[in-house]
């Protein structure tokens, strides 16, 4: 407790030099915090966007890969077509357990019914879709009349109306998906028969007609057997059928992944140099006071304390500073970040997802240790060296 | 330290009513035309105008603060600026609100930015609460 009692008191008679260690301390801290929450953050909300897809394995178009993981992460609307008889060639490949089509649509350009200026519409077939289904069991218990839709958390009903019109065609929101960060969130999911109904009626009361041939499809999502391999079933149709490509799950938006890593790890390894100068600069400052405080502290132990007490009481003080500048910062940063976080994914381009609550305590508790530990590191040479001291030759200077 | 706390009132007072003439959908040249072609602005312009409403009485909380030598007055100041700090997250999170779409610089700029303004002015004017109890009659 004496111990503590001293290091507050030292804290508080040094005033300027505390307050530079601390701003040092939270700044660094705030960034190496940011920096790690923007990195998880994107991983999350791929991660998350990948289990609201469900396919082990998603058949595309040949030649339209890359246009159909954009449409998927950034909610860009495609132009990919293939026959729908390419479906019955992927359900009977061994291995897999499902095969369902989707087709992807756009709304008008700058419609006012959506949140973005081209909404990504995706038809899904009702009896073999395993994708959208689990959803509307667990939320809904039913399945979705003609007429209904549920879109991304980016969809909504503008105000003052019942319904979102497309094509002029009136559909009700009849529920949200969890926000994933990715394009998903500003696509409105609907059943073939509402697609065609909806194109039939764009004829006579849209500005543009929307075509839907029930005989062409976007994509195929493929549901793998647990016992088989997905990438084996990858390479069988690769091999086994022509005009199609297959994406396996895990090396979906793999281009982004190794852009976004590459981006991000620079950022991480700046932000760790810059953490090493700082605690090579506490490591300094200590030293300077350490000098200062020689006789202080050949007063200290002429008076009984012993060098343990000395050293601890030093390292306490680093200690202090690290644990209040680390909160300070790290606190400040997730407030910057939480609420400026749609801006700052529009900025960086990239899907983010603020962590969940137990990943972002842990990188807390880690940040504040991290930052305690180090500090302290800083500091041990100065706590060192002052403990050490000969007293008479300390008092005589 | 009330100096302190009432410069810092003064200057997020400017913020709150400035922030939003550059962050609106108004100053992005969007507006909604209603059917008989006629242009009016979007719910966040008037989030906007309600912030003005705010940040002057803000501003006055500040000078006072710098002026007042009082206990009771300091303390009492502290309070308003409590007030109108949670006013100027309210208009734009809730009593007003911003536009609908979430892509939106009223949504991802004006909204965040008039929050963080209104936080830092309720954290102000508790430092002048707390900071009146030092002074002496």
């Amino acid at each position: 407790m004496q111990l503590f009692r001293l290091a507050f008191k030292n804290i508080r008679g040094s005033g300027f030099r505390s307050i530079a260690i601390f701003l040092a301390v939270m700044g660094v801290a705030g960034f190496l915090l940011m920096t790690t929450i923007i990195i998880a953050g994107a991983r999350y909300s791929l991660d998350t966007g990948l289990e609201r897809l469900g396919a082990d394995i998603l058949v595309v178009p040949k030649g339209t890969e890359v246009k159909i993981e954009s449409a998927l992460l950034m909610g860009k609307p495609v132009d990919a077509w293939m026959p729908r008889s390419n479906l019955e060639k992927i359900a009977a490949i061994p291995g897999v357990v499902a095969a369902s089509p989707q087709i992807y649509l756009m709304s008008m350009f700058d419609s006012p019914c959506c949140a973005v200026s081209e909404m990504f519409m995706v038809v899904y077939d009702p009896d073999t879709d395993f994708t959208i289904a689990p959803w509307l069991e667990k939320n809904l218990g039913r399945s979705l009349a003609p007429g209904e839709v549920i879109g991304g958390t980016y969809v909504f009903v503008p105000e003052g109306e019942e319904y979102i019109t497309l094509y002029g065609y009136d559909t009700d929101l009849v529920g949200t998906l969890e926000p994933t960060g990715t394009g998903l969130d500003q696509t409105l999911f609907m059943a073939m028969d509402t697609a065609l109904e909806m194109s039939r009626l764009s004829v006579t009361a849209a500005l543009m007609t929307l075509n839907v041939n029930p005989d062409l499809i976007s994509v195929i999502m493929v549901k793998v057997d647990p016992e088989v391999d997905p990438h084996r079933v990858a390479i069988d149709i690769r091999q086994n059928t022509e005009g199609m490509t297959p994406l396996e799950s895990p090396d979906l938006f793999g281009m982004f992944r190794s852009q976004m890593n590459g981006l991000l790890w620079g950022f991480f390894a700046i932000t760790l140099i810059v953490w090493a100068v700082t605690m090579i600069l506490i490591g300094i400052v200590f030293s300077m006071a350490a000098n200062e405080r020689r006789r202080e502290m050949a007063v200290l132990r002429a008076v009984g304390a012993t060098r343990n007490f000395i050293f601890r009481s030093v390292l306490i003080e680093a200690a202090l500073l690290g644990l209040g500048g680390a909160v300070m910062g790290i606190a400040l940063a997730s407030a910057v970040l939480y609420i400026f976080q749609d801006m700052i994914a529009g900025s960086l381009q990239m899907p983010f997802l603020f962590p969940s609550i137990p990943a972002f305590v842990s990188m807390f508790s880690a940040g504040v240790i991290l930052a305690i530990l180090t500090v302290t590191a800083a500091a041990l040479i100065p706590a060192f060296r002052l403990s050490r001291q000969e007293l008479a030759i300390a008092m005589r200077e | 330290m009330n100096k302190f706390f009432g410069i810092t009132l003064i200057v997020i007072a400017i913020a709150i009513a400035v922030v939003p003439a550059f962050t609106d959908c108004q100053s992005q040249g969007k507006a909604l035309t209603t059917a008989s072609g006629k242009e009016i602005p979007m719910k966040c312009h008037w989030s906007g105008i309600a912030e003005i409403g705010v940040a002057v009485p803000l501003a006055m909380v500040g000078v006072m603060a710098v002026a007042i030598r009082r206990k009771q007055s300091l303390m009492s100041m502290g309070i308003l600026g409590v007030a109108l700090g949670g006013l100027a997250i309210a208009f734009p999170a809730g009593l007003i609100g911003v536009c609908q779409t979430p892509t939106m610089i009223c949504h991802t700029v004006m909204q965040p930015t008039l929050v963080s303004l209104g936080s830092v002015a309720i954290i102000g004017s508790l430092g002048i609460i707390l900071a009146s109890r030092k002074v002496k009659d």
